[in-house]
């Protein structure tokens, strides 16, 4: 068992209070914008709390005592979408067929066209492996770039920043392109931006949220079993 | 104080549910993420017992809510990878953008347009 002093303690609870403030902060700045998802609370959050590790340079790894305990709690809160989830069951049930074919043709399209996109970029082969898992969650994203080669903190990268581009963007954009359907805008949400995708669109409303947070399952379930065959294919 | 309790422990039910997925992700080997068995094992709970205890429904929404907070170390973590980043970046930012936006215009519109052919009925 490895040490873990009071005072690794303090910098945890120190971390996380100023977490939570910044959080509490753009909460209030999102309120302002008018609930904007523009304005999207990881972005938010996370810009001060980098500004100031860099400016105090202040160490990551100081930073993460606190942070992995809330990246931690992502796997309960994550559990809870049970609970909308089963408010929503019968309309899920109803829609497995629009939801199988959007599962299919959206995860597709969300791997090749980063492993076109990267190699067309000319970007190098490292890089593409860890482009290929972007739109599935953090830990199947890392799992899947170690098993074709990838470097798992860069896939971890990607995917976060993927997230927060889906977030920011996927309500306006879907608004834009008229996917109006409340499912279609959580489903398509879940499958390119996980769960930092998911937690945005729940704003929307619950349905949307719902409807994310099972792309997100079924996105991530299909990802980790075809990826490693499909990149057999492409390599 | 007695509310407190019940909420405490709706919260080590999601907990327990969590770390039951995972366990058995980790114990067979499987593909899924240990937390969407978790989901999978409350869903089966709540389909079983038919209604979602005033706890649970309390917590639940209470961090489904404020799920983004959760996400921020993440974002920060980002900053660490930077360095990484400094041959691809071009190259890895307009993959990340653009093919975010196809996936979602894809996925999107294959939903709807299945569901409006499929579905006599337009919901709301």
């Amino acid at each position: 068992m490895s040490a873990f002093s009071a005072g690794d303690l303090m910098t945890a609870v120190l971390w996380i209070a100023v977490t939570l403030a910044f959080y509490l902060l753009a909460r209030r700045i999102q309120g302002a914008a008018g609930g904007t998802p523009l304005a999207n609370l990881v972005l938010l959050g996370a810009a001060p709390i980098i500004a100031l590790i860099y400016v105090a340079d202040i160490e990551l790894n100081a930073y993460m005592q606190g942070g992995k305990v809330l990246l931690w709690l992502v796997g309960p809160a994550t559990v809870a979408i049970a609970v909308p989830l089963y408010r929503n069951f019968a309309r899920v049930r109803s829609a497995l067929l629009p939801m199988s074919v959007s599962l299919v043709v959206g995860s597709s399209v969300a791997v090749l066209s980063a492993l076109l996109i990267g190699e067309a970029m000319g970007a190098s082969v490292e890089t593409i492996r860890a482009l290929a898992p972007k739109s599935v969650s953090t830990p199947i994203a890392m799992g899947i770039a170690e098993e074709i080669g990838g470097y798992p903190s860069l896939a971890a990268a990607f995917v976060i920043f993927t997230g927060i581009v889906g977030a920011v963007f996927g309500a306006g954009f879907f608004t834009l392109v008229r996917i109006r359907d409340a499912r279609a805008r959580g489903f398509a949400m879940g499958i390119a931006a996980h769960g930092i995708g998911t937690a945005s669109i729940f704003r929307e409303g619950e349905v949307q949220g719902t409807f994310s947070g099972v792309a997100m399952a079924l996105n991530g379930i299909i990802t980790a079993l075809v990826l490693p065959l499909l990149w057999l294919a492409f390599a | 104080m007695r509310l407190a309790g019940r909420l405490c422990l709706a919260f080590l039910l999601l907990v327990a549910c969590d770390s039951a997925g995972r366990l058995l992700s980790w114990a067979f080997g499987l593909p899924v993420p240990g937390t969407v068995i978790g989901i999978l094992i409350l869903l089966a709970l709540l389909l079983s017992l038919r209604r979602i205890p005033e706890p649970v429904a309390r917590v639940s929404d209470f961090l489904v809510t404020h799920l983004n907070f959760f996400y921020i170390p993440a974002g920060v973590g980002v900053m660490g990878y930077g360095a990484l980043l400094t041959r691809d970046l071009w190259p890895v930012i307009i993959a990340l953008v653009v093919s975010t936006f196809l996936a979602m215009l894809a996925a999107g519109f294959a939903f709807q347009w299945t569901a409006r052919l499929t579905e006599k009925r337009e919901e709301q």
